[in-house]
């Protein structure tokens, strides 16, 4: 392929990869893509030389007026487009760039237009980037830059080639130039193909090392909300299972370097509910108050002094990232204690729900510690349980006419002695009596549970949990219903739990005075899934890498530069640490070892210490002197020598060396060539070896081109083989 | 370790960081201005937005600058340039000089680069370019050289300038290669007749002497050491002794050219019309075979010819400067000191004297050939 057609050719594609990046961002209509797309595919067949299309497009020349018109058109278009269609500055100006981009591309060229072409381009790849935190951004990013090489490298040849005849005087060195090839050689493929890839490394390391100073005055927040349900004042008895069959990722939950924590579920808690009416779900408690911030960006959710010193909790660390949901809930671990991330305040309701003063307009990371407590021992047999007046209050309310569910809670927990065993026995109950369906919706039913109990016995997580909830609270024990996701999509590649809409899932909270809040759950666990699939296994991979994008590129903050030097000094600071400990161990080994040596030779023989010493050296020394030839072969070959004149010149004299050590000395007198065809009369076996280094001794020595590093490996090889001889010649 | 750095004094460290941006230095090109205007608003755009993918295309823009100085930094180092220069060349005459440039790199090429002839502070485009020179290689370029003035061309080195890889920056780099050419005046075609004339003017001045030539000079007996081809056999035969033939020298008609370098600054065209002259007559007397000595000054070629001796004449005039009169007398004191004053084998002497209209006794020559008449003689130079 020659320069030009490269260089037609890259410049396309560097348009089109910016094109794609905004068509993944959405953010060009079909009526502007299509026409778009076609425009680029000719422009492509015309470049690569398609002789059907450069023929067609030869055919059709249109007058530069025509194209004044069109631009001035295009222009108005965008005036348009702004104040009537799209009434936003930003998809107006990406509709105006990409109608740019397909006229330029259709008058490319002269020069000025593929610089015109190359600004379009960076500009589109630049609302792309605006307009996306997708991972694809990553492909289409690294096309974008090995685009960018190729083009602005062939721009610059192409202009030089361009340039240089007009400059060089005929006289001057036009006979003694050394061209430039005309084609793309195998090896300038690669070296523009390396140095895009140093150019992929050295942004990586621009980007993490450049300082992050986010002024935020034109910080614009783009993408809709994610709709989500049970999330708000009052919940329908049923409106979770509108969104059980929805794959959207509300967030994703990282859990480091926590083995205890199972990674087969977790339950992240958003709101409880204690008020039933028989139909739907709400709070009697509506006040709200904000937590405490501790540190920087830390807030206190609940005092750690607050949980019951007898009360063995699991600690969980959990590091969330929650995409832009409709609802200003939080949702974490039970229960959250600390809470921590770039956000400006957080409120908690008395039944220590978190929330966000609004929805977050864009993807936020916050970081939760949670203690998730465990039910005390004396609890579990405690035949009774004194509730506190409060507790009581708020969570012993039943709908009226539930006689018929109280009635079915009695005779559930006839044998139960304890509340503990109760409510084991009403969770039992429904676990084993009750059918998991999502065909059962009961929104529009005016008594919802007892449909659930008495008729269908088929429902969802949120069926069985307001039933459990009603049923312990007609027996006397507190309890309220708690909505939230329950995780159980774990990324073995990231280490972190996919939560996604359908993971949505109402449970129980049972009080116990001395324990707390305890979770349970009586929805039956569904089927267990299939065996992944290598699709599945592919997807979750593909899923971790977009948590590891959003985590390292989108979200990278000056916070984690910080982290990054504290992480390096750390680092440093162990090594230095190691390194030490271990230069003492070994030097501490070396004098036992010496100090071993030294007892023996004094036990053994007055003066041995000295005897054995001088040994050691003299055999090093003898050693060294042996190996010197090795030595020398090795560092001819293998170190760097920056002249390979010298190296010839090393090999040579060494061949000389062993020579005169089987008998056959080089006398002053003769040259290279005499000494050689007196090797070839006398030693038959190393005559051809003396004259091939003969021969790259002169050619190295005395030629104007330098040696290949070929051709000094077969010299060292020669050596080599010349040293192994062992019949003198005589 | 300490760096090595460190250990220079102020002074050395100084010059060493002049010397280091006298060798390198680096300016935008027009492309790369807008190359630069472009990062510089992703930059802005960065900041305000706090948008971590506009870092990311920062870094991608910054990392192209940094690309592309790196490349051609190594498109520039280890270069090696040698220049053959000839010992003399004549001013307005074309010449063909030479360069050498050598790529000590091991691997990567050097490409895109433009050469300059760095003269007495002065970097000259000759139009020299070298579009790729692989590793570990060297080529040859030639170029045309025409001087316009006499005297030395001091040649500091060579400066060599690259757009690679991307045409944003263009990075020069010096390189010392020291040279001196001297130019000597030019020579211009003079009228047959002026020269014939001086020359059998020349004729009287001839000393009869011995040596190579082939007319009779003297009969003399064989010593030992005489070449046994010059024996002249008639009159050994008539003699009955051995008889050697002597010739005579063919270099009777000597000429003198005299010089004078005293001119006003009104009359420094006319000098320097002058010089061209002396060239041109010394030119021509060379042509003829004749022994010629040309007093510069108070320089003195001494006698001599062929062109070996035309050179080192022109040598002198390619350097005589022009040394204005005193105010008092007319003739400077390093005048009075002229060789051609203190005798001397002088033969037909021409005095060349361009400061004054009449001929000035001062100087002793045959003919004396003053402003007017080099006027004449020059106007067509």
């Amino acid at each position: 392929m020659t320069f030009d057609q490269a260089f037609a050719l890259s410049s396309i594609l560097l348009a089109t990869t910016a094109f794609g990046g905004l068509l993944l961002a959405q953010s060009v209509p079909l009526w502007l893509a299509l026409p778009t797309i076609i425009i680029l595919i000719v422009s492509l067949l015309h470049a690569g030389g398609v002789r059907v299309v450069r023929r067609a497009t030869a055919q059709v020349t249109l007058s530069p007026t025509l194209w004044n018109v069109l631009l001035i058109s295009t222009f108005l278009t965008c005036l348009i487009d702004l104040t009537v269609v799209s009434r936003d500055f930003l998809p107006a100006g990406i509709h105006f760039l990409v109608m740019l981009m397909g006229i330029k591309l259709l008058t490319l060229q002269q020069r000025r237009d593929h610089r015109h072409l190359y600004a379009i381009s960076l500009m589109a790849i630049l609302a792309a980037a605006a307009l996306t935190t997708d991972a694809w951004y990553v492909p289409i990013f690294l096309l974008y830059l090995l685009a960018a090489v190729w083009t602005l490298l062939l721009y610059h040849l192409t202009q030089e080639t361009d340039e240089t005849p007009a400059v060089v005087p005929p006289m001057s060195s036009a006979a003694s130039q050394t061209a430039f090839p005309h084609h793309i050689t195998q090896r300038f493929f690669w070296l523009t193909n390396a140095t895009a890839v140093l150019t992929v490394v050295l942004t990586l390391a621009i980007f993490f090392l450049i300082p992050r100073i986010g002024a935020g005055v034109l910080q614009k927040t783009s993408g809709e909300a994610l709709r989500t349900t049970g999330f708000s004042d009052r919940v329908d008895l049923g409106t979770i299972g509108s969104v059980k069959q929805d794959p959207q990722i509300v967030m994703r939950v990282e859990l480091a370097d926590q083995p205890a924590v199972e990674k087969d579920h977790l339950y992240l808690r958003g709101l409880a509910y204690d008020q039933y009416n028989g139909r739907s779900w709400s709070y009697s408690e509506t006040r709200r108050h904000p937590l405490s911030l501790v540190a920087d960006g830390t807030f206190l959710a609940r005092p750690t002094r607050s949980r019951l010193p007898h009360n063995s909790s699991a600690v969980a660390h959990q590091d969330i990232l929650l995409e832009a949901l409709d609802t200003a809930v939080l949702f974490a671990a039970p229960f959250a204690e600390l809470v921590s991330g770039e956000l400006l305040a957080i409120q908690t309701d008395a039944m220590s729900g978190l929330h966000l003063p609004s929805p977050p307009s864009s993807r936020i990371l916050y970081s939760v510690t949670s203690h998730a407590p465990q039910l005390a021992a004396d609890e579990r047999t405690a035949p009774i349980l004194a509730y506190p007046d409060s507790i009581r209050s708020h969570y012993l309310q039943v709908p009226a006419g539930s006689q018929q569910i109280s009635d079915l809670a009695h005779h559930i927990i006839r044998q139960a002695t304890t509340p503990f065993g109760q409510t084991l026995a009403i969770q039992r109950h429904l676990l084993e009596n009750y059918g998991y369906s999502l065909e059962a919706g009961t929104a529009t039913l005016s008594h919802p549970l007892e449909e659930f109990l008495f008729v269908r016995k088929t429902g969802y997580c949120e069926h069985y949990a307001t039933a459990m909830v009603v049923m312990l609270r007609t027996v006397g024990i507190p309890a309220r219903l708690v909505t939230g996701f329950l995780a159980t999509e774990w990324n073995e590649y990231g280490s972190y739990f996919t939560v996604r809409q359908r993971d949505a899932h109402a449970w129980v909270e049972v009080y116990f005075p001395r324990s707390g809040w305890i979770t349970m759950d009586p929805t039956p666990t569904l089927i267990a899934t299939a065996a992944a699939s290598r699709w599945e296994s592919l997807g979750r991979l593909g899923e971790s890498i977009r948590l590891q994008w959003d985590r390292l590129f989108v979200r990278y903050s000056a916070k984690d530069q910080l982290a990054v030097v504290h992480g390096v000094q750390e680092g440093s600071d162990a090594l230095r640490g190691k390194m030490s400990r271990w230069v003492t161990s070994m030097r501490d080994s070396i004098n036992r070892v010496f100090s071993r040596l030294a007892y023996i030779a004094r036990t053994f023989q007055p003066g041995m210490q000295e005897l054995v010493m001088g040994a050691m050296v003299v055999g090093l020394a003898f050693l060294l002197l042996m190996l010197r030839d090795r030595l020398g072969l090795w560092a001819t070959t293998h170190l760097p020598i920056s002249v390979p004149q010298f190296a010839i010149v090393q090999l040579y004299t060494r061949m000389l060396r062993t020579m005169e050590r089987r008998g056959m000395r080089k006398t002053p007198a003769a040259t290279p060539r005499e000494y050689a065809q007196l090797v070839e009369q006398q030693w038959r076996a190393a005559g051809p070896m003396v004259a091939d280094v003969t021969d790259l001794y002169q050619r190295g020595r005395f030629s104007r081109a330098p040696l290949t590093p070929d051709e000094l490996s077969h010299a060292a090889e020669l050596v080599r083989r010349l040293q192994s001889l062992t019949q003198p010649a005589r | 370790m300490k760096n090595p750095l460190l250990n220079l004094q102020p002074s050395s460290t100084f010059s060493f960081v002049r010397g280091m941006s006298q060798r390198r230095s680096i300016r935008f090109t027009s492309e790369g201005t807008r190359f630069l205007l472009f990062t510089f608003g992703i930059g802005l755009a960065a900041i305000n937005t706090g948008n971590n993918l506009f870092y990311l295309l920062l870094a991608m823009m910054l990392s192209l600058i940094m690309i592309s100085g790196l490349l051609s930094e190594y498109c520039l180092r280890r270069l090696e340039f040698h220049r053959h220069v000839p010992d003399l060349i004549m001013a307005n005459e074309p010449t063909t000089l030479t360069l050498s440039v050598a790529n000590r790199n091991r691997y990567l090429p050097s490409l895109s680069l433009r050469l300059l002839d760095v003269a007495e502070g002065q970097d000259i485009d000759r139009g020299l370019s070298i579009p790729f020179l692989p590793p570990q290689s060297s080529v040859l370029l030639s170029y045309p050289l025409l001087a316009t003035k006499r005297g030395w061309i001091l040649f500091e080195g060579v400066r060599a300038q690259t757009r690679f890889p991307f045409g944003l920056f263009l990075k020069k780099g010096f390189y010392p290669s020291e040279a001196r050419l001297l130019v000597s005046p030019s020579i211009k075609p003079l009228t047959l007749r002026f020269v014939d004339e001086l020359v059998s003017e020349g004729q009287g001045h001839s000393l009869p002497r011995r040596g190579q030539g082939s007319q009779l000079y003297n009969l003399r007996l064989y010593q030992p050491g005489d070449d046994s081809r010059t024996i002249h056999w008639m009159t050994t035969a008539r003699t009955s002794q051995l008889i050697v033939r002597e010739t005579e020298a063919e270099d009777q008609r000597r000429i003198t050219v005299v010089f004078s370098v005293l001119a006003s600054e009104a009359r420094e065209a006319l000098f320097e019309r002058s010089v061209t002259f002396v060239a041109s007559l010394l030119w021509q007397l060379t042509d003829r075979a004749y022994p010629v000595r040309l007093i510069v000054g108070t320089e003195d070629s001494g006698l001599g010819s062929g062109f070996a001796h035309l050179l080192a004449m022109l040598h002198l005039l390619a350097l005589c400067e022009r040394q204005p009169p005193d105010t008092n007398g007319i003739v400077a004191p390093a005048e009075r000191r002229s060789p051609l004053n203190h005798g001397g084998e002088r033969g037909y002497t021409v005095a060349i004297v361009p400061w004054s209209d009449h001929a000035i006794p001062i100087v002793q020559a045959d003919r004396v050939l003053h402003a007017k008449q080099l006027e004449e003689l020059t106007h067509d130079f």
